[in-house]
């Protein structure tokens, strides 16, 4: 190259760089092509009081809205249950909305299942294929192999899921969950007499002792809880409420108590009624309650004798003197306080093991009182619906059911030990209404895209969270963005198409109608007050003044036997299988349906700050012996199969314990949640309960490392911040 | 050699000038009054027609932004206004094809300062004092420096609050 051209081609790139330099970095304003008709005004927002649908506890929120678009999710401090606070589960539902991968409008399967190989199809088409397959099972006299199955739904959507199959006369409507309290509300009515779920007054106590009810992160309500764990705490000028938890895992419940009882697995009901008996022994009840329970206590004595103070402790592997010493700090402090959760309940002796501790509280006089424990108002709910899901499986699975309509991702969160997933398989046609194309989606003949929680009509009955009857209104913040229509409205629509008796028992025209003949028998005089209610309604997001407390107290049941835990039971032989597994409810999954939410993916789990992926904890000593690090790849073997994920070596777990976070390992989902982590629920072998309660942390497992690529993200090396003398067996 | 050091100094300085005077003066290439998708000439509207700014940014008394008017509106007007003027097909261009016009923002600032105009205009600050003779410009550009201290300046003249959390929200 000669000097000259070198010298222009250098000027040249020179004053190029030069010119893109000067090229306006400014930003751009896009104005409407049309104004929109109703008062928008660019820039200024509006707010509406809705409900959160992201958990049963239905909590009140405030939805930022402007430019037409939702942009920020608050609680509604008018709501008793959240009281202004919102959880991150709740916040992300914006996600929901705006997420990428939502089913856009009906879509019909063309190519093989699970293939995911979709055609769109329009409502219309949708719905006559829908109401076409119901015409033919009623046609041909077999009205029974219809399925419904669906979370637990509450209010109005639950009673018009009843009349849709008790006017199609198929007795297979199942409302299931997998960390449904279903077990609770069946101990209740043992022990009380009566169904529902207790409303804790933790504000008020002044000595809570949790046995595996981890109400921080999940149990019945987590912001109402969580909200009144504060003011047990700090609300009170002289007291501070004393904390102890039960339970083999700790959680982030656990980590903010003042005491850790690590309880052997299954061992959670003998320790508490070893707690009873020293109360008993030593006279600390409160006898005034104990006449009007119709309990004598020298009888109790008796008939708790072989759970005295050593033979607990052999049971559970705690120390005596501790467990005599929370006892009597149990039943010397007024007014305390016991709850039973998750991880008690799924025991094979989990029934037993949760009225344990209610006869703790009835002992100590904590009944129907001020920091005590009281029926919660509209807690209803099925007591077994496991039982039904599995004869619901042996229909499937002789070939009984020819339609499943599917709201939710029961593929996903049902253990394939109970065999649902095959017996699905078995199913000729499958309707799903599914947002994104998750697992069940996937096997789906048909997909029917319901709203987001956003665009939706509802109302909501938040599930244990307040002693008094609380109405939360759901109602659309913005206008639908895709062609989805709402699970309700697509069952009125099929009703109506079919005509007869069905649409004579389903005669709403759409959820807003059916909802707002629910707000009309809320308790107001005339016919012309309904608009002015409906208006407040709207306004407030609910009605949340009702003064309406469940009339029955407590009272120990006179039928009811005396508590009983029979030794637990676990699947797998203990020289094969040493550890046991428990699964737990993920801070921001919960059962797996925050994990399409990228919010969610990228929250560090509170306790081991592992982002985006599943991971096992493991006791240092464990680890130690089994030769693992932290981040390790390990393979986890249970009798039921075999998962590989990362190893976190976490000092707060027993060292015969070892625990996995629900929620990952989607094969659907949307790109977020898609072929991440892995799913334990695939581990989990079916282990009957007392009275055919699944008891599904009864698994025994085996931990073999891998190799040392476990792919561990984390926000934090949790060897670092655990370094400590007080945490750590 | 003394003439090639001076033809150097000389070049130097001519270049330094030459960025001053591309930094101060309003050309093409600047921020401060960037090309926009079309010639609009707020000395035509504002100035010489008269029409107030509240007319088009009519949301600027009701809301934290003065808004910038819907291609409908534009169309409205000139349905009937200079229909066959260039910069007005170019408009009816983009009407046609349903595609909004994505105007340079000239005035911005950063997300941490809260600035809402219906405040502002309810004080009965003037237009101009931060978006200077719009009605005497061809084409926008930006008169203030939209500094910190140039918005503390104003405010303490007249003594509004000069507390963080004023705009700092």
């Amino acid at each position: 190259m000669k000097r000259r051209t070198f010298l222009q081609l250098s000027g040249m790139t020179a004053a190029g760089a030069l010119l893109a330099g000067c090229q306006s970095g400014n930003e751009k304003l896009i104005p409407y092509l049309v104004p929109p008709d109703e008062g928008v005004t660019p820039g200024r927002a509006t707010y509406y009081a809705s409900s959160c649908g992201s958990c049963p506890a239905g909590c009140g929120i405030l939805v930022r809205v402007s430019e037409g678009r939702a942009k920020k999710i608050e609680g509604n401090p008018d709501h008793p249950v959240n009281r202004g606070r919102l959880c991150a589960r709740g916040q992300a539902i914006l996600q929901e909305l705006y997420h990428p991968d939502r089913v856009q409008q009906p879509l019909k399967r063309s190519g093989p299942r699970r293939s995911g190989e979709f055609q769109k199809i329009t409502w219309a088409e949708g719905l006559s294929l829908l109401t076409a397959k119901l015409k033919e099972l009623q046609q041909g006299q077999a009205s029974d192999g219809l399925a419904l199955l669906t979370p637990q739904l509450s209010g109005s959507l639950a009673g018009l899921a009843s009349g849709f199959m008790r006017s199609f006369d198929s007795p297979h409507l199942i409302s299931h969950e997998f960390l449904a309290p279903d077990l609770l509300r069946q101990a209740e009515r043992q022990s009380f007499g009566q169904p529902g779920l207790p409303f804790y007054d933790l504000a008020e106590t002044r000595y809570l002792l949790s046995f595996g009810a981890d109400f921080v992160e999940s149990h019945h309500s987590p912001v109402q809880y969580g909200n009144a764990f504060g003011r047990m705490r700090q609300g009170r000028d002289t007291v501070r409420g004393h904390f102890t938890y039960v339970g083999g895992r700790m959680s982030l419940t656990a980590a903010s108590a003042d005491r850790w009882m690590p309880a052997r697995p299954g061992s959670e009901g003998a320790l508490a009624l070893g707690m009873a008996r020293l109360i008993l022994a030593e006279t600390l009840y409160d006898k005034g309650a104990l006449a009007a329970n119709g309990l004598r206590p020298e009888e109790l004595l008796v008939r708790l004798k072989p759970y005295d103070l050593p033979q607990v402790a052999v049971l559970t592997g705690l120390p005596q003197e501790s467990i005599a010493e929370v006892a009597r700090e149990f039943a010397n402090t007024r007014p305390s306080l016991a709850m039973a959760g998750g991880s008690v309940a799924y025991q094979t002796n989990g029934l037993e093991s949760v009225r344990a501790v209610h006869l703790l509280n009835t002992l100590s006089g904590n009944l129907n009182r001020p920091g005590g424990v009281y029926p919660a108002a509209s807690a209803n709910g099925p007591e077994n619906s496991f039982t039904e899901l599995r004869a619901l499986v042996n229909s499937m699975g002789a070939g009984r059911i020819k339609l499943a309509l599917i709201k939710g991702d029961p593929v996903h969160s049902v253990p394939p030990a109970s065999g649902f997933q095959q017996a699905l398989d078995k199913v000729p046609f499958i309707v799903s209404f599914s947002q994104l194309i998750d697992d069940t989606a996937l096997q789906a003949d048909l997909i029917l895209p319901d709203h987001a929680v956003l665009e939706s009509w509802g109302d909501v009955l938040p599930q244990a969270g307040s002693r008094q009857a609380v109405y939360g209104l759901m109602q659309p913040v913005v206008t639908p963005l895709h062609d989805t229509r709402q699970f309700g409205d697509v069952l009125l629509a099929a009703a109506s198409q079919m005509g007869g008796a069905m649409a004579a028992a389903l005669p709403w025209k759409s959820c807003l109608e059916l909802v707002k003949g629910t707000a009309s028998q809320l308790g107001h005089k005339k016919e012309e007050d309904f608009e002015a209610l409906w208006v407040e309604l709207l306004r407030q997001g609910g009605l949340f003044e009702t003064k309406t407390v469940q009339g029955k107290g407590y009272r120990w049941s006179s039928v009811a036997a005396l508590p009983d835990p029979a030794r637990p039971k676990f699947a797998g032989d203990r020289k094969q299988f040493p550890l046991h597994l428990q699964v737990y409810s993920s801070t921001a999954f919960s059962d797996g349906r925050g994990a399409p939410l990228p919010w969610l993916q990228q929250l560090p789990d509170p306790m081991s700050t592992v982002v985006w992926d599943s991971w096992i904890e493991i006791n240092p000593k464990t680890a130690a012996d089994l030769g693992i690090s932290h981040g390790d790849l390990v393979e986890v073997t249970s009798p039921q199969g075999a998962l590989r994920l990362a190893a976190v070596v976490y000092p707060g777990i027993r060292p015969d314990l070892v625990a996995i976070p629900l929620g990952q390992g989607h094969k659907g989902g949307g790109r977020y949640a898609r072929e991440r982590g892995v799913n334990p629920l695939t581990l989990l072998a079916l282990v009957e309960g007392d009275e055919q309660q699944p008891a599904w942390n009864a698994t025994m497992v085996r931990v073999t490392r891998v190799s040392q690529k476990g792919n561990l993200v984390t926000a934090e090396h949790p060897q670092g911040s655990y370094r400590s003398d007080l945490v750590g067996i | 050699m003394s003439w090639l050091i001076a033809g150097l100094f000389c070049m130097v300085a001519a270049l330094i000038a030459g960025m001053v005077l591309m930094y101060i003066l309003p050309l093409d290439f600047s921020e401060r009054s960037p090309v926009q998708p079309l010639i609009f000439s707020h000395k035509l509207h504002a100035g010489a027609n008269g029409i107030p700014c509240l007319y088009c940014h009519h949301h600027a008394d009701k809301s934290p932004v003065a808004g910038i008017p819907a291609l409908a509106d534009c169309r409205a007007c000139h349905l009937y206004i200079s229909p066959e003027a260039p910069e007005i097909k170019k408009l009816m261009g983009y009407w046609d094809r349903q595609e909004p016009i994505a105007w340079a923002r000239v005035n911005n600032l950063p997300d941490h300062a809260y600035f809402p105009h219906m405040m502002h205009i309810r004080a009965k600050i003037d237009c101009s004092i931060c978006h200077g003779q719009v009605a005497a410009m061809e084409r926008i550009s930006r008169t203030a420096s939209l500094k910190m201290g140039w918005c503390l300046d104003c405010h303490r003249q007249h003594k509004a609050s000069i507390d963080c959390w004023t705009c700092h929200i």
